[in-house]
């Protein structure tokens, strides 16, 4: 599964996505997420599950477009 | 049947003269009695005691313009305005220079402003996009809207 990871973020993962197996779901991507890397946890972002946002835990498919979203700083 | 979503994106500043030929194009659209314009410059802030040279902009720009088409829809429904138009840079933009350019019309004045406000804070808000503040000796800091 491919995880996009936007703006602050690709400071962490080094990279403009992260890949992972086997996440049912988003409270268990976000937890091997913060296992992986720990920064994360200090970081505030939102989750968008197909370019909606996401705010309660959310099966995940092999086709869904994950993407992890830190404060918007547009304009 | 595909439905393609206005870009807003476009690489790098917004020239002045851009600006000045939208206004123009409207010229033939007798009906409107009031523009209102937006336009945002990238300012050189001091951070602790460096200083910043240019905004590199980056966005989800698949979700940025589903969005964006969501806001359009929300406030033509609202105000009574004859057209809307948001141009927004991505890429680098030095300071002084302008990335972003809100622009709606109307009959009348009140309609193309409140939804002109209204248009900027909701882009700032809503739109999944992020400015890196670049400063002189190379580094840099992500930039948070306020």
């Amino acid at each position: 599964m491919k995880i996009l990871v936007f703006g602050q973020l690709t400071d962490i993962f080094g990279d403009s996505f992260v890949r992972m197996r086997d996440i049912p779901d988003t409270d268990t991507m976000v937890k091997r997420l913060e296992e992986n890397y720990p920064a994360l946890k200090k970081m505030k972002y939102l989750i968008a599950i197909d370019k909606e946002i996401v705010r309660e835990n959310t099966l995940l498919s092999e086709s869904c477009e994950i993407s992890l979203l830190p404060p918007f700083s547009g304009g | 049947m595909k439905h393609t979503l206005k870009n807003i994106f476009q690489h790098g500043a917004i020239p002045a003269s851009f600006v000045g030929d939208s206004i123009a194009k409207h010229s033939s659209k007798t009906g409107i009695g009031a523009h209102s314009i937006f336009l945002g410059q990238v300012r050189a802030d001091d951070v602790d005691g460096k200083k910043v040279t240019a905004i590199e902009y980056t966005a989800y720009e698949d979700m940025a313009l589903k969005k964006m088409h969501e806001i359009r829809e929300e406030i033509f429904a609202r105000y009574p305005i004859t057209c809307m138009h948001v141009h927004h840079s991505l890429g680098k933009v030095q300071t002084g220079e302008i990335c972003l350019f809100v622009f709606t019309s109307s009959p009348h004045r009140k309609a193309a402003t409140e939804a002109c406000n209204e248009l900027v804070e909701r882009i700032k808000e809503e739109l999944p996009v992020w400015g890196k503040e670049l400063f002189t000796d190379e580094g840099y800091r992500w930039k948070i809207n306020h």
